[in-house]
């Protein structure tokens, strides 16, 4: 937009630069994930068709999900949709508070849902002993799903990093300390935080499920991690506080929301991928 | 609908403060190696493309040669059977990813944003970006001949489970397929980000005027392969995973005796490859498409037809991919409705080759250099078509697959389809790009040699398959009443080689030395050829409006009114701050650096070096990000030069 | 530039337009965790195999559709978005149901040691002695 553009008079649904008055960005994105939907599909058929015929041998697929888990996982995936969709609705409009938190909200949702999948990974592979080489079953399972998997931990890196740029100084190169040096402290304390929360959640659910388990000796056998965690959320509690004009605006909105629809698309995908790979298996 | 294309810049430019971090200073150099290694301009990343692509093409055409020179007697010994594998793989591979699919993006880059009037295409770093992917795949699956590994040799379709660790050989760590494997992958990205540029390019930016219907047609074949490409590529992209976690983590996609089906990878490879053979020949089509016009003087005949055609194939393009296995008893079934669906694909194609004979029809033929080979590809193609035809029977099919029958069928659709067309548009557009103009009599002896030499070597094999010669097979025995045939296609293959040589040599020579020529030599239709040429950086000094199909012939025939409102655009632009141009970064070329040291690290099982490289992508896509679109302004005065803001001084605007 | 030529009306039907929004969104999302919620206690019902099958899948096209068009926001967008996915959406799933069309066709069923259906035996009767 031209400099003499004021907000709010951004109309979010049309681009007049572009023949179509859709944004670059937006089509590049819808695009995208026509593309991905042949990946995706390509994948899914890949499990399907292995299902039609299970091999002698195959492992039983009910005794070795837990649907309660899957279905929790999928709840959370839901709700982290509906963060993300509110945080483009905030930047739309100019609040950049509430998309903040809504960034926040969203990643954090989608990181109960990743430390699910890891949860569910590990039980697997040590309680189920269903591994990747070790059926057929287990190939597709954790091919089919670990790739969703993966494109939802570029999602949250992705909106790690918007939630990181939405902190930009309005007159960033007067700042005292630089921001591209605040920019990077801020990612690395969040990578500790991300990192150290996961495992501890994780290595919590594992040890909850066992007849000895004592809060007392968890925080103690885990001191470490969950410390380091405690302080990684306090630094972002206190980078988060940072106030004063930011060079964060509608005219942004078109990222959020272009991240919107990918993480969207994250989540239709489970969509299918959870009825198909579990819930089919029990009708 | 506003006249003016209007930049999302927002009015600061990317001036390097001494505050900001040098990182990310942009590099502006204009000329010397850092500006191609740092160019956003499409022109250059064409230039690129194009220059890779021609290299690739004559590694192949040696791969190729040494084949015929091991077919050319029975029971020959110039190459071992391994050796010969491995010629066949990368000859293909070589041929299809690193010829013809480049050679094919140097036109898009160079020729699309002219044609429909724009400045650069919608993501210009990420233009570049996919470049220098592309050569990192190139080098990935060229590295096998330098080491111990040896190129792959499976194929260039991979088929499992030959390519199943099983099979590699047993002496240390035998990476060749895995370096296949990630080669394909990083070509697959590149391609892939390079199309979806594109779509958003042609769809978006174009210059005001520009309706859908007035594209020319090679715009409309590049949009409709940019399709093609983005939704091909994930088919192959989750083979070539799973063949990999096979072949890295013991996973069972393809392990016949844990109940993998190898007749899978066969599936989703070719939902892959038969969109990949229009891939390589829609481009093409659209070159012929201008081509035909300009020296028929006559308008293209039936151009909406010509368009929903070339759709229609790229839609039926996904509906064949089994009319490759029609010999792996899929079952009468779908036997039948694959054999269908390919006789149904015949259909748009004839209809193209009606309408190019109809654009010829009357017309006043021009015989230059790209003509003869636009003509010649009209006929290649048809009879690669006829024994494309011919396959789509899957009875007769039965006898024909995996015998030389379908090696001429390709290389006729290939060679005498993709490959005249695109050393048609070669010629074509030479004085566009050099300003200069290819010999005619040279060009056309090169026209004719390579005529000659690829009809000669190729022609035979429709009678050698039908007698029984079985493809990818290193020898023969001499009492199979295969050796005239096999002998004749050696010479003739020869000859193609004498032909490129010649063709080559032209080329160079014209580029140093060849006869300057002004603008628009042929009297051209479309946009390309009402700029300077070789093309100012800006492309257009203001940008065009659009009022027909054919627009520089409508410019040319309505000259006061386009000047007039040619003086009021550019009034328009000034009053916008000039003319925006995007900023060059050195990031694109950094992250695919970081790309293919990863993937070499992988390749490797070196799993630590991977994650760190994959950490230095992540980087440079974050600095990447960090330094922002970037963009300044140039002024033009009124010739169309570039005033030097310090010293309000024109510069000459081109070479 | 939006400042001289967008139209008033478009910008105050946003920001109405937008108000509403919000509570569109979190309508949806509650009956999307209704809709799952029904998804997960069907599979434990006594009902037929087909029945369930295709509550599911309607169930969860009507969830996918959801999602695209009210958070993905393809309802208020420019048509052609919905254009472009759906070429993606249509042609993935044609490709999925040919593929499952074509495994589970009689003539591709898998046979071999690795499966638990015919083992073929080629040796002849006289050196058969005891099953593999």
């Amino acid at each position: 937009m031209s400099s003499h553009a004021a907000p709010g008079h951004i109309d979010h649904h049309h681009d007049a630069t572009t023949s179509t008055g859709i944004p670059n960005k937006k089509l590049f994105m819808w695009t995208f994930l026509a593309s991905d939907c042949m990946f995706f599909g390509a994948l899914i058929s890949m499990h399907v068709i292995y299902r039609i015929h299970p091999p002698a041998g195959s492992p039983d697929p009910k005794s070795i999900f837990s649907i309660e888990l899957t279905s929790f996982s999928t709840f959370i995936l839901l709700m982290s949709s509906l963060l993300m969709a509110l945080a483009v609705n905030s930047i739309q409009k100019g609040k950049i508070r509430s998309t903040r938190n809504n960034l926040l909200g969203t990643i954090f949702f989608g990181l109960i849902f990743l430390a699910c999948q890891v949860y569910e990974f590990e039980h697997f592979v040590h309680d189920r002993n269903l591994t990747l080489s070790n059926s057929l079953f287990g190939s597709t399972f954790y091919t089919l799903t670990g790739t969703h998997g993966c494109h939802v931990a570029i999602g949250v890196v992705w909106l790690v990093l918007m939630y990181i740029r939405t902190f930009k100084p309005e007159n960033a190169d007067g700042s005292r300390t630089p921001w591209f040096i605040m920019s990077i402290v801020h990612l690395l304390v969040f990578t500790v935080a991300i990192v150290l929360g996961v495992h501890v959640i994780v290595e919590l659910g594992h040890e909850v499920q066992k007849a000895n388990f004592g809060v007392g000796a968890f925080l103690k056998a885990y001191a470490l991690p969950s410390i380091g965690f405690l302080v990684a959320l306090a630094g972002l509690y206190g980078l988060g506080r940072r106030s004063g004009p930011v060079d964060f605006n509608e005219s942004h909105a078109i990222d959020v929301e272009s991240m919107g629809i990918y993480w969207h698309f994250v989540d239709i995908v489970w969509i299918i991928i959870f009825p198909v790979v579990y819930l089919l298996e029990y009708i | 609908m506003e006249a003016i294309v209007k930049s999302n810049f927002i009015g600061k430019d990317a001036v390097a403060r001494t505050e900001r971090p040098a990182i990310f200073t942009r590099p502006t150099a204009k000329t010397g190696l850092v500006s191609w290694l740092t160019t956003v301009d499409h022109k250059k990343v064409g230039l690129l493309y194009g220059i890779s692509s021609l290299f690739f093409f004559l590694v192949g055409g040696a791969e190729a040669l040494l084949i015929r020179l091991q077919l050319a007697v029975p029971n020959n010994t110039l190459l071992s059977a391994q050796v010969y594998n491995e010629l066949f793989t990368m000859h293909a591979t070589t041929m299809i990813f690193l010829a013809v699919m480049p050679l094919s993006a140097a036109f898009f880059n160079y020729i699309m944003p002219l044609q429909i009037g724009a400045r650069d295409v919608a993501f210009p770093r990420l233009n570049g970006f996919a470049f220098w992917v592309f050569l990192a795949g190139a080098i990935i699956l060229n590295v096998g001949w330098f080491v111990r590994s040896g190129a792959p040799d499976i194929g260039w379709f991979g088929y499992a489970p030959l390519t199943s660790k099983a099979y590699s050989n047993t002496f240390t760590a035998d990476m060749s397929t895995d370096l296949w494997i990630m080669g394909l992958q990083i070509l697959g990205v590149s391609s892939v980000i390079g199309s979806l540029n594109f779509i958003v390019t042609i769809i978006n930016m174009r210059a005001p005027g520009m309706t859908m219907m007035r594209l020319p047609v090679f715009v409309w074949m590049t949009l409709i392969t940019a399709f093609l490409i983005v939704l091909s590529f994930p088919a192959i992209t989750i083979a070539l995973i799973a063949l990999m976690m096979d072949r890295s983590f013991g996973a069972n996609f393809f392990e016949v005796s844990n109940g993998g089906l190898p007749i899978l990878w066969q599936h989703l490879f070719w939902v892959f490859g038969h969109p990949e053979v229009y891939i390589l020949i829609l481009p093409a089509m659209g070159i012929i498409s201008e081509i035909l016009p300009t020296f028929s003087r006559k308008p293209l005949f039936g151009y909406p037809i010509i368009v929903f055609s070339g759709a229609v194939i790229g839609l039926l393009g996904f509906g064949v991919w089994s009319h490759h296995m029609f010999t792996t008893g899929m079952g009468a079934v779908a036997t039948a409705a694959f054999s269908l669906a390919t006789m149904a694909i015949a259909v748009p194609t004839g209809v193209k080759i009606f309408n190019w004979i109809g654009t010829l029809w009357g017309g006043q033929l021009q015989m230059r250099t790209p003509m003869m080979f636009a003509l010649g590809f009209v006929w290649m193609f048809m009879m690669g078509g006829f024994s494309g035809i011919m396959h789509s029977a899957a009875p007769a099919d039965a006898q024909q697959q995996d015998s030389y029958f379908v090696v001429a069928h390709f290389h006729y659709v290939l060679i005498g389809g993709s490959i005249f067309a695109l050393l048609a548009g070669i010629h074509y557009w030479f004085p566009l790009i050099f300003g200069r103009k290819v010999s005619e009599v040279w060009g056309k002896l090169s026209f004719w040699v390579i005529f000659v030499g690829f009809n000669v070597t190729f022609f035979p094999m429709h009678f050698l398959g039908l007698n029984g010669m079985p493809r990818r097979t290193f020898t023969y025995d001499g009492n199979m009443g295969w050796n005239s045939a096999n002998l004749i296609a050696t010479i003739g293959a020869m000859i193609l080689g004498v032909g490129m040589a010649v063709y080559f040599a032209v080329m160079v020579y014209t580029y140093f030395k060849g006869q300057k020529i002004g603008r628009d030599p042929w009297n051209g239709r479309t946009l390309e050829w009402s700029i300077p040429n070789p093309p100012p950086e800006y492309n257009f000094a203001v940008l065009p409006t659009v009022h027909a199909r054919d627009a520089f012939w409508y410019e040319k025939h309505h000259q006061d009114e386009i000047a007039q409102e040619k003086a009021a655009q550019a009034q328009a632009e000034q009053a916008h701050g000039g003319v925006h141009m995007p900023s060059q970064s050195w990031f694109p070329i950094m992250t695919a650096m970081a790309m293919l040291a990863g993937s070499l690290f992988f390749t490797n099982h070196n799993f630590l070096g991977a994650i760190c490289a994959g950490v230095a992508v992540l980087a440079f896509i974050y600095l990447w990000a960090w330094e922002g679109p970037g963009g300044y302004h140039l002024h033009l005065d009124k010739d169309g030069n570039i005033i030097d803001e310090k010293s309000g001084s024109s510069q000459g605007a081109s070479h | 530039m939006s400042a001289s030529t967008a139209e008033p009306a478009s910008g105050s039907h946003d920001s109405s337009h937008g108000q509403s929004k919000f509570h569109v969104f979190v309508q949806v999302a509650m009956l999307l965790a209704v809709i799952t919620g029904v998804e997960i206690v069907i599979i434990y019902l006594p009902l037929p195999y087909l029945v369930v099958f295709v509550t599911l899948a309607l169930l969860s096209l009507v969830k996918f559709m959801f999602v695209i068009f009210i958070f993905m926001h393809l309802k208020w967008d420019k048509f052609f978005c919905t254009v472009m996915f759906f070429i993606g959406l249509v042609l993935a799933s044609g490709t999925v149901l040919a593929l499952h069309a074509l495994f589970a066709a009689k003539d591709s069923k898998p046979v071999g040691p690795a499966y638990e259906s015919v083992q073929l035996d080629f040796r002849d009767a006289s050196s058969r002695s005891v099953a593999a």
